[in-house]
């Protein structure tokens, strides 16, 4: 029997706008089981982003409840939702989000840091070599290509042996190749760690090598389909 | 399926056992040094005008503590402006004190080898002063030799000035004296007083041979006495207080002239005080803008840090510990900077500083400066540091993210220190809590209105947008208002900058006009004094004889005041809620005595003074406008005058206005004809002489003929005030120069850390056509802009200032020296493009594809 990992209840997001409420999310409800892929799709403004926000302890909602591996997230303050993010949760993004001062094995290693831990660059030298990057340890991110970039990025998100890893758009600023690369490494981590991974695109190619889909349209979710992968 | 079920217990590390915010600081700080060197910079200029100042003090304070008795001569001084009567002198004499005098007269001497004459302090000694340092002379005999008599030693500058060597003559009074030697040092002496009015010194008892003390004559008379120890001065001072109360004597104690040195040391170190405070607030101002810039540009990284598990305090103390440790270095080497400055003021203040005083550099001051430097980085750097705790892990999703709290004990803390800090400050720098506030709230004033005007001016320019001017006008224009613009910031610290040197020239240019001869025809340029009734017509007659015209000839009368409105000045001293100061009711008044107003003179209210021989209010006299207050009185009311024992009822008819440096001599007090023209009187008659051999002729004829008439020169007075305030204004603008150096720091630190701003949008432009001279433009207007509208902000605000200062601070007339204040504006708006224009050739110079890459 798989556990629950992720478990969202009539999440409900409004921003103010023009003097009025603009409801982006609408109680939307799923839950995601450990080692489970989920994608979330849908056009732009749909609130897939809000979503991933918010399940990731970013951001709080206007009301319902998020729950990762049984917390509930709007119960904690922003400081302990981060220690949650980083014992438990990686991320990857479309602008890959590297520290622009620190250099590439530097980046890696800094979830561990934050936690205390010690003599972590083995850990992150064999990381980024497992990216393809270990000739690359000592470059900044400026001195990196978009897709080397997201690569160490990806290197970041597993080395805490996250349960679940968050990535919204991972290929959206990659050209054909680095993107084929990039999915590959992040299915293939995945896949070896057994992560659980909830994914934002709009790449339905991409979104099908998950094992379910959930379609959004203005903040509800409006189809779901479970894909059977090999 | 189960659910996971997790308790959440995060450790909170503090920050000396957090390791990682450590390495943060670290690995972040290396690429950042840069921009932070502003910040440090700031700090630099901030604390080395902070120490060398302090350094200042401690050096005058502690040279005053080993000094005190070197500074005086002796344990107890006694002055007098008459012969000190036998009571007196049998006192000393029988407590069996040492005690030696001096008599102390302004006088013309005549150089024989030259027969050049100069008006000087004529100083007759006897006894064994001093009793406490040394007179040092050359030749090392020339002190002893002028005892003996028929001697005479000049002040070094003196001799110098003249040529004089030892062996030359000088003729004082009726006496030819030879030379001795030059003084090089004596105790209770400084550069400062010899450089108006050089010494010359007789043995006293050459001293009626001279002439020179006739009735009317001003002279000074000192004793000074040494005692056994401390106990022994109080004890002499008890027994000699009845005495020194009845003949109008004065005394002075080591005690006594330390307060008094140390007084007039602190009006000037109060005023360099002022420089330093603003130049650490400019640092401020620099510490804050550049940290506030920096915590904008690190929010992206601090949301990825937070996104990844950072706590908000984490985040907040890698920047915290990067900020204190460069406050550190900044502040050590802004004591550094100072404590070499220190090593220079000496040589600028070389010719105003007794050589008794010795410069050190002073470690408390240095202390001070570090702790003082750190205090401000870290206080002025928490405001914007504080903002990184809040920001929302969110915006590395969505860029927009708002803050969700923004609320904190420590952002109110800092809010309420920074508000208290310019107070606490200024009073800790000038040692005075008034004076801090006073600093304070001009500076804050000065500040609210700078931000009020860059504030204002935003939006008129807003309002009245010239849409018809041509593309290069209007985008640097609209540069001034757009999102992340410095113009506020720079504005403000611009204008300040210029305000302050604005401002200073000001001050200098009315305290300069208070003095200066405007060169009128009729003006007179010279003024005979100490003139004898029985000498009166054969000095006419000499200025005649030199074709030179007669100005003034006016008579002056010595008396006091014996009643006031009725009462006797013994009543009013005895009660202790007058108003009135005690040196306006005891003092010696020099008047005279004319039927008319002179030309220096206006009334202000009642009527010229007159002489009703029938009336019952016969005697009318006119008071200056200063003293009336001081004296509160007004017309009408009464007062008894003792007109050298002679007692005479008078009432107040008028009061004038008197301009005193025009035309002089001006009077307090003016009698009608007719009634004290028999009392014993001196004469004083001024003209206007031309070039200087026309003069040096005619000192040397009435020195011949009327050796006890002094003659003061007052284009030599005037050549030494411009002189002095020529060298003070060198120490001025030395000091002003940390503030202005601070100025230009912050203002190149706005500039620099707005051009990551600015590279962006001009690589946008240069993408969609705009070619580099255009961006160039863009870049020189905008500044040009901003220069223009600082300079002129500064400008209107020291004339409010200056004012200000001039009104109730140094009590002179407003004198404004508009193509100065043409050019200082000219000068901030030239360094403003200039330091906006050498900032941002890196913009321009960049290919765009480079920039866009990066984003």
């Amino acid at each position: 029997m798989a556990e629950i990992l992720l478990s969202v209840e009539h999440l409900t997001k409004a921003y103010p706008s023009g003097g009025r409420e603009l409801v982006v999310l609408d109680h939307v409800s799923f839950t995601v089981e450990q080692g489970s892929r989920l994608a979330l799709i849908g056009p732009s403004g749909s609130g897939k982003t809000t979503l991933l926000g918010l399940c990731a302890g970013l951001d709080v909602p206007t009301s319902g409840t998020v729950s990762l591996m049984g917390v509930k997230l709007n119960a904690m303050d922003e400081d302990d939702r981060a220690y949650l993010r980083n014992q438990y949760t990686g991320f990857v993004f479309q602008n890959f989000q590297l520290l622009s001062t620190l250099t590439a094995i530097e980046n890696v290693m800094v979830p561990l840091e934050i936690r205390g831990e010690r003599n972590v660059e083995p850990k992150a030298k064999e990381l980024l070599a497992r990216v393809g990057l270990g000739d690359r340890l000592d470059h900044y991110p400026s001195q990196l290509s978009g897709g080397e970039q997201q690569r160490v990025a990806i290197a970041r998100a597993f080395i805490t042996a996250p349960k679940i890893l968050f990535a919204d758009e991972p290929t959206g600023n990659l050209d054909e190749e680095n993107a084929k690369q990039v999915i590959d490494l992040l299915f293939g981590i995945n896949g070896e760690e057994k992560t659980t991974l909830v994914l934002v695109t709009h790449n339905i190619e991409l979104a099908n090598k998950t094992d379910r889909i959930l379609q959004m349209k203005g903040g509800k979710i409006v189809d779901e389909r479970i894909l059977v992968t090999a | 399926m189960i659910e996971y079920i997790l308790k959440i217990k995060r450790k909170i590390r503090p920050v000396w056992r957090d390791r990682w915010v450590w390495i943060m600081a670290w690995r972040d700080a290396r690429k950042n040094f840069s921009r932070l060197f502003l910040l440090v910079a700031s700090l630099i200029t901030g604390i080395a005008a902070v120490v060398s100042i302090g350094s200042l003090n401690y050096s005058l304070q502690d040279t005053l503590d080993q000094n005190a008795k070197e500074l005086l001569g002796a344990d107890l001084v006694i002055n007098s402006n008459k012969k000190f009567e036998k009571e007196i002198i049998s006192t000393l004499d029988t407590a069996n004190l040492t005690r030696a005098g001096d008599a102390e007269m302004a006088s013309m001497v005549m150089f024989m080898n030259t027969r050049q004459s100069r008006l000087v302090k004529l100083t007759a000694l006897y006894g064994d002063f001093p009793f406490y340092g040394t007179l040092e002379t050359q030749p090392f005999n020339a002190y002893k030799l002028m005892k003996g008599g028929r001697y005479a030693m000049l002040d070094e500058s003196l001799a110098r000035q003249y040529e004089i060597s030892s062996e030359d003559s000088i003729k004082v009074g009726n006496s030819i004296f030879r030379v001795a030697g030059v003084v090089t040092k004596i105790p209770g002496g400084g550069a400062l007083t010899s450089t108006i009015a050089p010494s010359v010194y007789i043995a006293m008892q050459d001293l009626d041979s001279t002439g020179l003390v006739q009735f009317g004559s001003r002279v000074s008379y000192r004793l000074f006495v040494k005692t056994n120890s401390n106990d022994e001065t109080e004890k002499t001072i008890n027994t000699i207080k009845p005495i020194v109360k009845k003949a109008g004597y004065s005394y002075e104690t080591v005690e006594r002239r330390k307060e008094g040195l140390g007084r007039s040391f602190r009006s000037v170190y109060q005023f360099f005080s002022m420089l330093a405070f603003i130049a650490l607030i400019l640092g401020c101002i620099g510490v804050a803008s550049s940290v506030h810039i920096y915590a904008r540009e690190k929010r992206d990284e601090v949301a990825v840090l937070r996104c990844i598990g950072s706590s908000g305090w984490q985040a907040f103390n890698i920047y915290f510990i990067q900020i204190f440790f460069l406050g550190l270095l900044g502040s050590v080497l802004g004591a550094g900077v100072g404590a070499l400055i220190q090593k220079i003021i000496p040589i600028v203040f070389s010719n105003f500083i007794p050589a008794e005083f010795a410069f050190a550099i002073s470690w408390g001051a240095i202390a001070e400066g570090v702790v003082l430097g750190v205090f401000v980085s870290v206080l002025f750097a928490i405001l914007p540091l504080v903002a990184i705790r809040f920001v929302p892990p969110l915006t590395v999703l969505r860029s927009e993210s708002t803050p969700t709290k923004t609320f904190s004990k420590m952002r109110w803390t800092a809010i309420v220190l920074i508000v208290l800090f310019p107070f606490v400050a200024a009073a800790y720098q000038t040692q005075s809590l008034i004076t801090g506030l006073i600093f304070a709230v001009g500076i804050g004033a000065a500040l609210g209105l700078l931000a009020l005007v860059a504030m204002g001016l935003l939006k008129l320019i807003r309002k009245f947008f010239p849409k018809k001017a041509s593309f290069v006008f209007r985008h640097a224009l609209s540069n001034l208002y757009r999102p992340n613009n410095q113009t506020r910031i720079l504005m403000v610290t611009i204008g300040l900058g210029g305000f302050i040197i604005a401002t200073l020239n000001i001050v200098q240019n009315s305290l300069l006009g208070q003095v200066e001869f405007t060169g009128n025809k009729n003006q007179s340029n010279t003024i005979l004094f100490d003139i004898q009734p029985s000498q009166k017509e054969g000095v006419i007659k000499l200025i005649k004889d030199h074709h030179l015209p007669l100005n003034q000839v006016v008579p002056i009368v010595t008396c006091r005041i014996q009643e006031l409105k009725g009462k006797s000045v013994q009543t009013l001293m005895l009660d202790t809620t007058r108003k009135i100061p005690e040196w306006a009711l005891t003092r010696e008044y020099r008047v005279t005595y004319r039927d008319s107003l002179h030309r220096s003179e206006e009334m202000l209210k009642g009527e010229v003074q007159y002489y009703k021989p029938n009336q019952k209010d016969s005697i009318g006299v006119t008071i200056s406008e200063g003293m009336q207050e001081s004296l509160n009185v007004t017309v009408g009311d009464s007062l008894v005058f003792d007109i050298q024992g002679v007692p005479l009822k008078a009432f107040i008819s008028g009061i004038r206005k008197v301009e005193w440096p025009k035309d002089p001599p001006n009077f307090i007090f003016v009698f009608p004809n007719g009634v004290i023209d028999n009392a014993p009187q001196i004469w004083v008659a001024t003209t206007k002489v031309g070039e200087a051999s026309e003069s040096n002729r005619f000192q040397q004829e009435l020195v011949m003929g009327f050796p006890n008439v002094s003659l003061v020169d007052l284009r030599l007075i005037l050549s030494t005030v411009e002189n002095l305030f020529g060298k003070i204004s060198v120490v001025i603008r030395f000091l002003a120069l940390f503030s202005i150096v601070t100025g230009l720091v912050v203002l190149a630190g706005a500039v620099v850390n707005s051009k990551f701003v600015r590279i962006r949008e001009n690589v946008l432009l240069r993408t969609i056509g705009a070619r580099s001279r255009q961006i160039m433009q863009i870049t020189l207007i905008e500044y040009a802009y901003l220069g223009l509208f600082s300079a002129l902000t500064g400008i209107i605000l020291s004339l409010a200032g200056g004012w200000a200062l001039c009104r109730f601070f140094f009590e002179v007339r407003l004198g404004v020296a508009w193509l100065d204040l043409s050019l200082v504006g000219i000068t901030v708006m030239l360094l403003t493009v200039f330091i906006g224009w050498f900032n941002s050739r890196e913009v321009i110079s960049t290919p765009p594809l480079q920039v866009l890459r990066k984003e």
